[in-house]
């Protein structure tokens, strides 16, 4: 099955190389498209993902003055092929487990009408940049976060969400994923490790205003559909954090 | 219930935005989080901020859809779901603006109460970060 996957990337260098290996090493349990979209970055980001294109044509790499995660994230739904069955993404300095994708692959080959799966996510602090494994040593804890990259969405499901919102400069992944379990799509909640979160100085480890202010925006626009439209359907049941009481290490 | 002269939002739980005029409000606490009808909003966004009744009240005469018997009981249910709470602040006078919103609104005081993202709101992302623990910083659920 052809399975595109969207990785915006800004100026992250460091981690892209270890993320797209970390797609790579998957390729055998799918048709893998990796659509790399460089927003405007000025470190050497862009020049370490062509230097994996050689040795893997499936990565396509779009560069494009910055836009902000939003309209890069738009920007590689554009570049989806007629071809592209499935769609997923990874953050450019997230890491996609080993067997992810065989996993969760094998719910939409057992039901043609399944639309999505979300799995979880660990988050980690500390990944063997070798194996691209989390450290024997490290802290971690796994739960049924929200994330883009816990969901694989059919392409179908991809066209009936629409794109992501730009009038959000964060949460637009929130947005996106409201949007997708609202319209009530076939989903399936697998216990699939869908990726390891990396926790670093270099993500965010602050909330500012603005970031409060735009999750309550996604809260907002959300009340503000289904009020519109009882026809959408309440968000129960599909997050469970409250393992997350227990992350305190970093 | 009679009406204290003010109210103040009732915890460092409760936190609002307005988006478009429109107040959302989220429960730190349990994840519930509320939405208003049109007049609804500008009447939380009022007391929310400090507003007295009274001056609240005068605002309203004009306005069809929020006389003093519902204001009363949209007060009440507002402190019954621990959003708001008496305060003993001095209350403010209500916003040149208010009459005209107040007025404009076409929908009856109302608050609709949600907890399908319960899970969500309890650890992402509004809480305050303190420095040593870095985020998520997460509220123990009850």
């Amino acid at each position: 099955m052809r399975l595109s996957v969207i990785m915006p990337v800004h100026n992250r260098e460091t981690y892209v190389r270890a993320a797209l290996r970390s797609l790579l090493r998957q390729r055998a349990a799918a048709d893998l498209d990796i659509i790399v979209i460089d927003d405007g970055s000025t470190d050497g980001s862009a020049q370490a993902v062509r230097a994996m294109m050689d040795e893997a044509p499936c990565i396509r790499l779009f560069q494009q003055e910055n836009m902000g995660v939003t309209g890069a994230r738009n920007s590689g739904l554009k570049r989806l092929e007629p071809e592209t069955e499935l769609v997923s993404f990874l953050d450019s300095d997230d890491i996609s487990p080993a067997g992810r994708f065989a996993a969760d692959l094998d719910f939409f080959r057992r039901d043609p009408s399944l639309e999505l799966t979300y799995s979880r996510m660990m988050l980690v602090d500390r990944i063997d940049e070798e194996t691209l494994e989390p450290t024997p040593d490290s802290n971690s804890i796994t739960v049924r976060g929200i994330h883009l990259t816990a969901a694989i969405f059919s392409r179908r499901l991809v066209d009936r969400i629409g794109g992501f919102d730009e009038d959000f400069v964060q949460a637009e992944d929130t947005d996106f994923l409201l949007r997708g379990f609202e319209i009530g799509p076939r989903y399936v909640l697998p216990d699939t490790l869908a990726l390891y979160y990396r926790r670093h100085a270099g993500n965010m480890t602050r909330l500012e205003d603005v970031q409060s202010r735009e999750f309550m925006r996604a809260i907002y626009k959300s009340m503000k559909r289904r009020r519109a439209n009882p026809s959408l359907r309440p968000i129960d049941g599909i997050f469970e954090l409250k393992k997350l009481a227990d992350w305190r290490f970093m | 219930m009679a009406l204290s002269g003010v109210y103040a939002v009732a915890s460092k739980d409760i936190v609002f935005e307005s988006f478009d005029g429109e107040a959302v409000v989220l429960d730190l606490s349990n994840g519930k989080y509320f939405g208003f009808s049109d007049s609804g909003s500008k009447v939380w966004q009022a007391l929310s901020s400090g507003v007295g009744t009274e001056a609240l009240i005068l605002s309203a005469e004009g306005a069809a859809m929020v006389g003093a018997d519902a204001l009363e009981t949209f007060v009440a249910r507002l402190v019954e779901l621990g959003l708001l709470a008496p305060s003993s602040a001095t209350p403010l006078p209500s916003p040149d603006d208010l009459p005209a919103a107040l007025a404009a609104a076409s929908e009856p005081l109302d608050v609709s109460v949600h907890d399908d993202l319960a899970d969500l709101i309890t650890v992402d992302p509004i809480h305050e970060v303190e420095e040593p623990l870095g985020w998520p910083a997460v509220k123990q659920v009850p």
